[in-house]
Parts: structure tokens; sequence; C-alpha cells
């Protein structure tokens, strides 16, 4: 009975919510089959969203930030987050990093420590052991990243302790950047271009053990897909100028 | 020491984060948002106290639904307007809308509900380009024909159907809907600049 003329007037109002209810379901059936519809709906709901913008200014109060962010602290978003560390496991890696402490083998340790282990063994310096850094390894909230090269070494493990706001930085085998260049971590989103971590450098031994403050916009990202170390000039560049020499994945623990 | 890129992050990478449990997303979409959906809110409830109710429960909805979130069906702004809009009707309703509409009604043919153009100051603090939307919005709502305003406007600020906008009005259904149509057509043309941003 509707015509197709008659369908694609309702979608404006449709998109401003001005169908009553009876109206609403009907044309919420079409939709479901009617691409034609369905796109002007979509180009009519941006229209009404911009109308948000229509209303005259008014400044919220100070406090309705907190407010906000205090309610919803209240409660967690109806998908459980899949990529924290577990308590479990973090107490199994402060488990791992006291008996490495103490020269005990992990040898009956749970698969999940082993990989832990792995990603610790080369760790195992003095460096690695200074308590603030074993502090922020073992806090909550750490994700961690190993950044794997094409041959046999180097190699740089990545220690993002979401609390402290801090990346620690591990690297091994991997010389030392020439005068004037240093290396610099990435942070790699998916979409987005690479945000810079910092730069460091090496020893002559090729080992590093570096702090590094967490910059706001990946901080409010909470996570990234990828981490990669390119050699850049000192100081850093804005964006890499080469293909990152390592790379890796962010864990993404159960 | 070091140099760090400044690549703003995109609004749907923060849902995602916030459907992950993270807060600093919804503090940085908050301070992306928060001003206009408190104007939004405050302009359909018009008492402070109630729209601030209003911004927290929106936030706190899209903090829990952020899973939820589905681009291909419009921007992020888009979504956030929605659900405050919903929300602030819905207060509305509650109280008795229809006392309160009548109060207004007088208001609206004159001014209308949205800002005019001359009463639009520098915008204080951060955003910029929100700012620049508020601009292009107001500009787009005044040059459209006032019977096509005041019907987007009863509709969207007053979450009046159709029906009820032709019974308010005194003029016949068919009238509104080509106004609306019309109205909302014009308006997608003028704010273009603003729509191709979001795609």
């Amino acid at each position: 009975m509707t015509t197709a003329h008659e369908w694609q007037d309702l979608a404006a109002p449709y998109a401003l919510g001005a169908l009553a209810p009876e109206e609403r379901r009907t044309f919420e059936a079409h939709l479901a089959g009617c691409d034609v519809c369905r796109a002007a709906v979509r180009s009519f709901a941006e229209v009404a969203g911009l109308l948000a913008y229509g209303a005259p200014s008014a400044e919220p109060p100070a406090g309705l930030r907190d407010r906000v962010l205090a309610e919803a602290r209240r409660v967690r978003p109806i998908a459980v987050p899949r990529r924290r560390l577990s308590a479990a496991w973090l107490a199994a890696a402060a488990a791992l990093l006291l008996a490495l402490g103490a020269g005990i083998t992990a040898w009956r340790m749970s698969g999940r420590v082993r990989i832990l282990q792995r990603q610790l063994a080369a760790a195992d310096s003095s460096k690695a052991a200074e308590d603030s850094t074993l502090a922020m390894l073992t806090g909550p909230q750490v994700h961690v990243v190993s950044l794997a090269g094409t041959g046999r070494t180097p190699s740089a493990r990545v220690f993002w302790n979401h609390t402290r706001g801090r990346f620690i930085v591990l690297a091994f085998d991997l010389p030392p950047a020439p005068a004037g260049r240093a290396y610099q971590l990435w942070a790699i989103a998916k979409g987005q271009a690479p945000m810079s971590m910092g730069t460091f450098n090496t020893d002559a031994a090729g080992r590093a053990t570096v702090v590094l403050p967490v910059a706001r916009e990946i901080t409010v990202l909470g996570f990234v897909d990828n981490c990669g170390l390119t050699e850049e000039p000192a100081g850093g560049s804005p964006q890499p100028t080469e293909t990152p020499r390592l790379l890796g994945a962010w864990v993404h623990t159960d | 020491m070091a140099a760090m890129s400044n690549v703003p992050v995109a609004d749907r990478l923060l849902v995602g984060r916030m459907a992950e449990g993270e807060d600093y997303a919804l503090g940085e979409l908050y301070d992306r948002y928060g001003k206009t959906l408190y104007a939004l809110a405050l302009a359909i409830v018009r008492e402070p106290a109630d729209a601030e109710e209003v911004v927290v429960d929106a936030f706190g909805q899209a903090w829990r639904q952020a899973a939820a979130f589905d681009p291909e069906r419009g921007s992020v702004g888009a979504w956030l307007a929605t659900i405050a809009r919903s929300r602030a009707l819905d207060m509305v309703r509650a109280r008795g809308r229809r006392a309160r509409a009548h109060e207004r009604a007088a208001h609206l043919s004159e001014d209308g509900i949205a800002t005019p153009i001359a009463g639009l100051g520098p915008d204080p603090g951060r955003g910029a380009e929100r700012s620049e939307a508020r601009r292009l919005v107001a500009q787009a709502l005044a040059a459209l024909p006032e019977a096509q305003r005041v019907a987007i406007e009863l509709a969207y600020f007053e979450g009046l159907s159709q029906s009820e906008i032709a019974e308010r009005l005194a003029e016949p259904l068919g009238t509104i809907k080509t106004r609306m149509r019309t109205g909302m057509e014009k308006l997608r043309g003028l704010l273009s600049p603003l729509l191709e941003g979001a795609a």
C-alpha cells in the first residue's frame, strides 16, 4: 500500500524520532529490507546528530566530568575486557621473578608461566632486578610486548605499566645507534599513524633498561596493537623514517 | 627527549577502548562531547540539575553499551547525541511533557529553540572544532525557511511526532511531512562540510 516514495518520506522524520510508535515499527520492518531507505536514514541521522550543536551554548558545571567518570567506575562495560592480565597471571609473574632472583628454576610452572619465563629469561641481569623496575613489572595492569628481529638477535621487551603510566623497555644484543642517532619506539594502533613512545640508546654491550613516560595520546587508547622499533635521528622523528627493525604484537591475555 | 607525534585518536577507537573498560577513553570522549551534550540536554530539559543528570546517564549508557556501537550506522558524535537526546526527552516526558510544552510554545514561535547567530560568542576553552560546528549549525538553521526550522526543532528538541507537530501548529499532516523532509534535505546540503568529516 505504501509506495516507495512514501517510504522515503519517512526517513527524515524517523531520523528525527518524529514517527508515532506504530509508524516507526512499520518503517523499521521496511528498513530491514530496503537499502535505499537505510542509506537515507543514515544520512539524515548524521544531520540530526549535528542538531545537537544547534542547542544554545551552555557551560557544564566543573564537577560534571568527575560525576560521569565516577558513575562509569561503578559499572563495567557490558563486554568484559579480555586484554587485562588476570590476577592469577600477575601472581604467577611475581612468583617467577622471585624464583629467578633466588636462582630457582621454574620447571614445574604452568605453560602460561613458561611463556612468561621465555619473555623474561633475558631479563635476569641485576639491572632488571632493580627494585623500582621490579615493582613496575609486577604491579597491576601491566601489558607486555616482545619485539623479535628477523635474525637470532637483537630483541627487546616492553612492559606497559598502566597504573604508573610508564613503559619499561628492556633491550638485548641491540648494537648502540651511532652518534647523533637513537632508537625510537612506536605504538601502533590499527587505523592510526604510529605514535612515538620515546627514544633511547643501548650501551656498548647492546643492552638498555629504560623507563619512558606514556604519552597522553597513548594513555587514552589504553591498548595498542603493535610496537615497533626504528633507528632515528637523536631526539626522535615525528613519524618513523624506516621500516621497523623490531616489531611485536602486544600480548592479549585472557 | 622523545618527539611525540600529535595524531588525534579517532572517536571510534576511543569507543573501542571504552568497551574494554578503559575509563581514560570515557574521559577523553567527555572532553570532546561533554559540553555539547550538556547544552543539548539543557535545551530539552531546561533545568541545569536535570541536564547534569541526563549527561551522567547518557555517558553511563554509552560506557555500558560501547561494545554495541556500530560505526557503519553513524559517527560517535551522532550516537552520543542520540543517547543524550533520548534520555533528556524521557526525563521531560516523565515530568509531564504537555504541561511544559505549552508554556514554551509562545517562545518557540518567536525565537526558535536553537541559538540565534548573534548569540554565539567565542567558545571558551577547548574544542575549536566544535565551536565551528556550533556556528555552522546555527547558520544552517537560520538559513531554513522558518516553517521548516520550527517543524525540525519541535521534533528534535521537544520530541514531538509529526502528528503532534501538525496539531500544535494547526497545519495539515502532509504539510508538516513535506516541511520536515525538505528542511532536513536542505540541512544536509548546508552541513555537508561537517558531514564529510564524519564519514
